[in-house]
């Protein structure tokens, strides 16, 4: 049972992990893109 | 395409033949991979022997990378490289000329370190022309796979760490039925026919993409 | 704009698809007789397998458009494709041995699928190693391609190479064969699954190619401003 909960565990944390890492670029480029684009 | 082919493979034999680099290279490290072998575990069991092919092909497997990843440093360090890839000649047949040299290197190594590898591991070729076979078409594998990937590592700040690495995985069917071959061929196996076509189909396939996808290496 | 529509659309569907799955997979599969609850595993083993090599297959398709057009769109789909390709190859590395050491007492056995999985594994790796080594983004785009398709075509040679040496040597199956003898309601689940984690691959390598689409944006922009700026300088 532990090596069920174990393997699934495994997925969930490597898939969100992956996603939350994307985040905080896409973040960081988004509000780049706004200051670029703010006339001078 | 040919001609080009030609004229490179001259070049680079012309080269070898002068200064011996990378047979010399390749034989060494060779050499040195199946005695370390030796002591790191014990090869005159029977069990062992039957494995013979495998730590062959191991060996060479990393003395080709060796080989390989001078086939294209000697361009990039003289600058020759730049030239070779402005020069209006066809970048397959470049691709063809410097894959069928490596290929030639690997065989000629392979041809050296025979004598040793029987010693060594005590075995005894039973079928030549089989033994022959397998070392012509794993050679070429190598070299064909080789090339492209020593092309393309060259670009790159990794190179001796990238060779391998592109390298060798793409090269696993061809380790597997080069082992296989030449098992057969020290007369461990009774057949091999499917490795041998393996081989072939491998050596076709790479060869042709090689030869279509080079131009795209080596445009700067 | 109607990325964005797309994209939330493809976030419920999954979110709804992945539910609806595990639930079939805790409460609808039956156990399985010989393995026991662990068996549930192929579950999640399977789909993943199957869109690591769906992810290898479109680095293939997005090398080879590249190579054609020089559209740098395509070797962003490539390298969104190869992230997430082989995040779900390494998922199938790690979740058939802690299914391989309960049921058959083993952590790996060389069989047939799991080495080809990890084969592939190998040559995702020496093409996103190969990107990150590579200095100017023109030629890092084409010697990922050139890996991308020469890859792709090894595939097949791999798969028939490590088959007949499996044949020839036999080792204990890991996997299991996925058709022979399954349960209605084990194949019913499993369709369920493969659905849902292709939508998660989409899912993911649609936020990947988004990062692309920003960086390059953004790129665009600071040139023009850098454009502008020489230009106000100069009058």
């Amino acid at each position: 049972m532990t090596w069920l909960i174990a393997a699934y565990a495994v997925v969930v944390v490597a898939v969100v992990g992956y996603g939350a890492s994307l985040r905080p670029k896409r973040r960081a480029l988004a509000e780049e893109i706004e200051q670029l684009k703010r006339p001078r | 395409m040919l001609r080009t082919a030609g004229i490179v493979l001259w070049k680079d034999l012309r080269i070898e033949l002068r200064t011996r680099d990378a047979v010399s290279a390749a034989l060494v490290f060779a050499i040195l991979v199946l005695v370390i072998f030796n002591f790191a575990l014990d090869v005159n069991t029977p069990e062992m022997r039957r494995l013979a092919a495998g730590f062959f092909w191991v060996a060479f497997a990393f003395a080709g990378t060796l080989s390989l990843n001078r086939s294209f440093a000697l361009e990039k360090e003289s600058g020759a490289g730049r030239a070779l890839a402005l020069a209006p000649v066809d970048p397959a047949g470049i691709f063809l000329g410097k894959c069928l040299a490596n290929a030639v290197f690997l065989f000629v190594t392979q041809l050296v370190a025979l004598p040793l590898f029987v010693i060594f591991f005590d075995v005894s070729i039973a079928r030549v022309g089989a033994l022959a076979s397998s070392f012509a078409l794993g050679s070429l594998a190598f070299a064909a796979t080789g090339t492209l990937f020593s092309a393309i590592a060259s670009n790159t700040r990794m190179r001796e760490l990238l060779l391998p690495l592109l390298f060798l995985p793409l090269a696993v069917p061809a380790l597997i039925a080069a082992v296989e071959t030449t098992s057969f061929a020290l007369g461990q196996t009774e057949s091999a026919s499917f490795w041998f076509r393996l081989l072939l189909v491998y050596d076709v396939v790479f060869v042709t993409a090689s030869l279509l996808v080079f131009e795209y290496v080596l445009e700067e | 704009m109607a990325r964005r529509k797309i994209a939330i659309f493809v976030d419920a569907l999954l979110v709804v698809t992945m539910a609806v799955a595990m639930a079939m997979v805790f409460f609808y599969a039956p156990i399985e007789s010989e393995m026991g609850i662990v068996q549930k595993i192929f579950y999640v083993h399977v789909p993943l397998a199957w869109n690591a090599f769906l992810g290898f297959a479109m680095v293939f398709f997005f090398s080879f458009r590249y190579l054609a057009t020089r559209d740098h769109k395509w070797d962003a789909r490539a390298q969104s494709a190869a992230e997430v390709g082989v995040l779900f190859t390494t998922l199938v590395l790690i979740t058939g041995p802690i299914w391989a050491k309960p049921v058959w007492g083993i952590w790996w056995t060389w069989d047939a699928r799991l080495t080809l999985t990890l084969v592939l594994w190998l040559i995702y790796m020496g093409y996103l190693m190969l990107r990150r080594y590579v200095e100017s983004p023109e030629r890092r785009a084409v010697l990922a391609a050139v890996v991308g398709v020469t890859g792709f075509i090894d595939v097949p040679l791999v798969y028939f190479a490590i088959r007949w040496w499996r044949t020839q040597h036999p080792q204990p199956v890991i996997a299991g064969g996925e058709g022979s003898g399954l349960d209605p309601r084990m194949s019913a689940t499993l369709w369920v699954c493969v659905a849902a984690f292709t939508l998660l691959f989409f899912a993911l390598y649609g936020r990947r190619l988004e990062i692309e689409a920003l960086r390059a944006q953004a790129e665009a922009l600071r040139d023009d401003a850098d454009a502008a700026q020489a230009q106000g300088a100069r009058s």
